[in-house]
């Protein structure tokens, strides 16, 4: 039986808590700590998943990054990925060029069975480029996939939608799935977990060896500004239960979140 | 005209607030102060708020212990005040030491003998039996993720441990603050937030009061500094305080992890307190199933002395919300993932990063100052929260009898802990000693 191939695409991030500084007019400090993408964590723990079921079969995380996202692809191999490949880049790259990168550096390793990755990364919120990875090898591709069962070469999946209505699609494989949050709970590596990781593979290649066309146009940094955080703190009254009543109102009606 | 006040304390954390509770129930008409807008909400807040008893002096032992019968007891400490946001609860988990060249762990039985500390000693199987996520290989030296070496398969096994019954953790240092101030009110202290000290009035080398940023005055023959990691700049608003201190303070930043608990392990509820030498770490139950993880400032890391003022501002290193470093994230987590094989290590840093008011050999300055009527009670360097009420009740007597004619500095008071009847001599805690060798100089004290 050959290998079944669970390639996952994650990236470098700035850390979520970070205070993200303006430099210049089109760049921020990157002197914070990065981190995998929050989202790629629920792909790489599906993938770690979906190889235990469908032996045999291997996870590669992929990345398009500096070579400080070494560090990224440590925590994916660390989370189970067996191996990874580091396409080295000096800067920034929109999701055309990324998704052609992506594309590029899996089909030089493998016939993939199933690609996963993050909804979204944290920092540039595209949610382009999966779809546009699946278009480059055209496959099918659902995101925000909150299920996800593999049978008889194909993917069930489900989608939650922003309504809160749940898509339930079939994708031949292979296929391109956007993890979201509601997939699983992530599961973090454990010291051993960790050791062994740093034994594991980082192939990297520079991203001038894949030889990418170049786009015809591009979407390019103009200026970056800071959000603004605007607090607009309300007091409530009356009594214990009366508040409890207005909280769990606020909790459900404006932050939707029970 | 200028208010005057018997007594002044600066800072209303959890060593200012019972020295303004103990001082009022002297009949001192007090105020205290804090730039801050509310009880605790200082460096306490960042505290781990950890009550044990292992300490390298016999007097550190016998104050710690002191300082449990007040947590145990905390409500008729508190002399059954009603604060509104409840009680902070001491959670009485038992503390473990883990024997091991980490910590001079035959010192801290001997003063445990010596001062009554109830302890058991525990073999491998019984730590085994109670924690069985512990792994009991010996890990030490101390060293960094960054060394190849931190990975290498351990050979040795850990002696054993000294399990300290009632020790544990307090679970809100906070609240503990503001219950002490809710306390101290009702003995009709005050206290004054959002306030900033900007100048400590003398005159003949008498202190006179304080003068506050938004230029309003008070007027106290008392004044006593117990603010945190401002300390030294507070004494350096004395006329002669800094220059007459032979021990001085700095703020040194300091960061708490907070890990999940493994898979099935409910460390909250069934899990200790354990100070960890072997790997430099102590840990104790947080919220939510977690661990939290303090350092105990191992030699290989890298101390980072700040302005408080910058770090508060979040210049040059956030506050206390905010961000941690990775590589501390990593030291400190993969420690504790030696220990404690099955925890899994989230890539994201969580927990808490704080300042230390931290004097040169961590052990505190409890002491008068060379200005008189000028006090303090400074550099408790991470590790003097369990002593808080001792503290209080000790400082209050320190002024007291200063006030009354003792030269402290020639004659130490000989402080008698209500509880546990032992004489300490306050001098230890004095600002003209000479460095401390015998310190671990460490979050241990």
């Amino acid at each position: 039986m050959s290998l079944f191939k669970i390639y996952v695409c994650v990236k470098h991030v700035p850390d979520s808590a970070a205070t993200i500084t303006v430099l210049g007019s089109d760049r921020i400090d990157a002197n914070v700590t990065f981190l995998i993408n929050p989202y790629d964590e629920h792909a790489l723990t599906e993938a770690a998943r979906i190889r235990q079921q469908h032996a045999p079969a291997e996870v590669v995380a992929v990345c398009l990054g500096p070579s400080a996202a070494e560090n990224t692809l440590r925590s994916a191999m660390a989370m189970g990925a067996d191996r990874s490949i580091l396409v080295v880049t000096p800067q920034d790259h929109d999701s055309i060029f990324t998704a052609r990168a992506l594309k590029s550096a899996i089909a030089q390793d493998g016939e993939p069975g199933i690609i996963l990755t993050g909804k979204e990364a944290i920092d540039t919120e595209g949610m382009q480029t999966l779809f546009r990875l699946a278009a480059n090898f055209g496959l099918p591709a659902a995101t925000n996939v909150v299920k996800l069962q593999l049978q008889d070469a194909a993917a069930l999946v489900e989608c939650e939608k922003e309504s809160g209505a749940v898509d339930v699609i079939r994708m031949g494989l292979p296929c391109v799935v956007g993890a979201g949050k509601g997939l699983n709970t992530p599961r973090y590596p454990t010291f051993p977990e960790i050791v062994k990781s740093r034994k594991k593979e980082v192939k990297k290649i520079d991203v001038a060896a894949l030889g990418i066309a170049r786009p015809a146009s591009r979407v390019e940094i103009i200026e970056l500004k800071p959000a603004v955080e605007n607090r607009a703190p309300r007091a409530l009254t009356g009594s214990a239960a009366e508040i409890a009543r207005q909280i769990a109102a606020i909790l459900k009606e404006e932050a939707r979140v029970i | 005209m200028d208010k005057k006040y018997d007594a002044i304390i600066i800072g209303a954390g959890v060593i200012g607030c019972p020295i303004a509770y103990e001082l009022a129930k002297k009949g001192y008409k007090t105020l205290t102060v804090d730039k801050l807008a509310d009880a605790g909400e200082g460096s306490t807040a960042g505290s781990c708020a950890i009550v044990r008893a292992h300490y390298s002096t016999v007097d550190g032992v016998a104050m710690a212990y002191e300082g449990f019968k007040y947590w145990l007891d905390w409500r008729n400490y508190l002399g059954n005040v009603k604060d509104e946001k409840g009680l902070a609860k001491f959670m009485n988990t038992g503390s473990v030491l883990l024997k091991s060249k980490g910590h001079d762990w035959r010192k801290v039985k001997r003063n445990y003998d010596v001062v009554g500390v109830k302890y058991e000693e525990w073999g491998l199987d019984k730590i085994k039996m109670q924690i069985p996520v512990y792994d009991l290989h010996e890990f030490w030296p101390v060293k960094r993720p960054e060394d190849p070496s931190f990975f290498d398969d351990p050979t040795n096994l850990l002696e054993g441990a000294i399990f300290c019954p009632e020790g544990g953790y307090v679970n809100d240092p906070v609240l503990s603050a503001h219950n002490i101030m809710r306390a101290a009110e009702t003995k009709g202290a005050e206290f004054m937030f959002k306030v900033e000290v900007t100048g400590i009035r003398s005159q003949n080398g008498k202190v006179q009061g304080i003068t506050l940023k938004d230029g309003r005055r008070f007027d106290a023959p008392i004044v006593v500094n117990v603010a945190g990691p401002h300390s030294f700049k507070i004494n350096q608003m004395a006329e002669g305080v800094w220059q007459g201190c032979n021990i001085k303070t700095k703020s040194l930043r300091h960061e708490v992890m907070h890990c999940p608990s493994p898979e099935g392990y409910d460390y909250l509820n069934d899990g200790y307190h354990t100070s960890d030498g072997d790997l430099g770490i102590y840990y104790r139950p947080e919220v939510g199933n977690m661990f939290l993880i303090g350092s105990e400032d191992p030699k290989c890391d890298r101390q980072e002395w700040v302005d408080p003022d910058a770090f508060y501002a979040g210049q040059g290193g956030r506050g206390r919300d905010n961000q941690l470093s990775e590589a501390q994230w990593k030291a400190q987590c993969y420690r504790l993932g030696r220990r404690v094989p099955s925890l899994q290590v989230p890539n994201q840093p969580k927990g808490v990063c704080d300042l230390y008011d931290c004097s040169d050999d961590w052990i505190p300055i409890y002491d008068k100052s060379d200005l008189g009527g000028f006090y303090m009670a400074v550099g408790t360097s991470g590790n003097q929260y369990k002593n808080a009420p001792v503290v209080g009740h000790m400082m209050a007597e320190l002024i007291d009898t200063c006030e009354k004619g003792l030269d402290h500095d020639k004659k130490p008071l000989q402080y008698k802990l209500p509880h546990i009847g032992r004489l300490i001599d306050v001098g230890f805690f004095s600002r003209k000693r000479e460095i401390n060798r015998s310190s671990s100089f460490s979050v241990n004290g």
